[in-house]
């Protein structure tokens, strides 16, 4: 199947989610985490209930997810973000490249605090293989 | 001990790190990043998906190595940006190595890109889970202890 490029632009309804100290705490043991602060993939939290769980589930795609892979990720981080946390994430398709039967989606989240003000920018491209 | 920017040069090489993947790891990832997809859980999954055992996810190793780097820098706000492509596999229970080098420094910025990856060794062979990607960490000017 081809995914429909008209669903290039499709923005999903923002997600807020509170990072539990807990959780956090075991993302930092699973990645071996000793540095200063929370693990900067932490914010693979908000993305993935914003917008990633939405591109495997989303009828409008049809994405099948024994056929995706993750090709490249981008985190760009405007300040770190602390355990305890409420942030507020908003996902967006940005592109879909076709090629054969092979696809490109380029999923974009934009992860904000409680005031509003930017967090950080993450930028998903997933390659989707031809189940048929 | 964390780098001072004035000490970097073009060329340098990162220390390095290494980790065993295990499965307890890639398990509590799973739960803690929220990311259940079973080919990272269930090793009937992942050979139905060409795969001898599970395989971690890209994020986990992506993780592995954001978590390095901010490490070695010892700030948690200088790691600006972090661009990988996954190229191949990391099956639990291989050991992954994470490395970088600097490719070029901005002194009024106090920035430096690096070019960053993760190795393992299979079959005798070194594969890339992560290469040809770059990070960009600005590094604070310190006062002397």
């Amino acid at each position: 199947m081809t995914l429909n490029t008209a669903l290039e632009g499709k923005t999903y309804p923002p997600v807020r989610v509170t990072l539990d100290e807990e959780r956090v705490r075991a993302f930092a043991r699973a990645v071996g985490h000793r540095g200063p602060g929370a693990p900067p993939t932490i914010l693979t939290v908000p993305e993935i209930e914003a917008g990633l769980r939405n591109v495997v589930s989303d009828p409008e795609l049809g994405v099948d997810l024994a056929g995706v892979l993750h090709g490249e990720q981008t985190y760009e981080w405007s300040r770190p973000v602390a355990a305890g946390e409420t942030l507020t994430a908003e996902a967006s398709i940005e592109s879909i490249r076709g090629r054969g039967g092979l696809q490109f989606l380029t999923l974009r989240t934009d992860v904000r605090d409680e005031r509003g003000e930017a967090v950080a920018l993450a930028r998903s491209t997933l390659l989707i293989r031809d189940q048929e | 001990m964390s780098p001072r920017f004035e000490d970097l040069e073009v060329g340098q090489e990162l220390p390095g790190r290494t980790r065993l993947v295990t499965r307890e790891d890639v398990r509590a990832y799973a739960e803690a990043s929220g990311d259940h997809n079973p080919l990272h859980q269930d090793d009937e999954v992942a050979r139905a998906a060409g795969f001898p055992r599970v395989v971690a996810h890209g994020m986990y190793t992506m993780g592995t190595l954001a978590s390095w780097l901010s490490e070695w820098t010892g700030d948690p706000a200088a790691l600006r940006r972090l661009h990988v492509n996954f190229r191949a596999p990391v099956l639990v229970e291989e050991t992954i190595a994470c490395g970088g080098r600097v490719r070029s420094l901005d002194p009024e910025a106090r920035t430096a890109v690096l070019e960053v990856w993760v190795t393992l060794e299979r079959d005798g062979a070194t594969e890339w889970p992560i290469r040809k990607s770059e990070a960009e960490v600005r590094l604070a000017r310190r006062s002397r202890g």
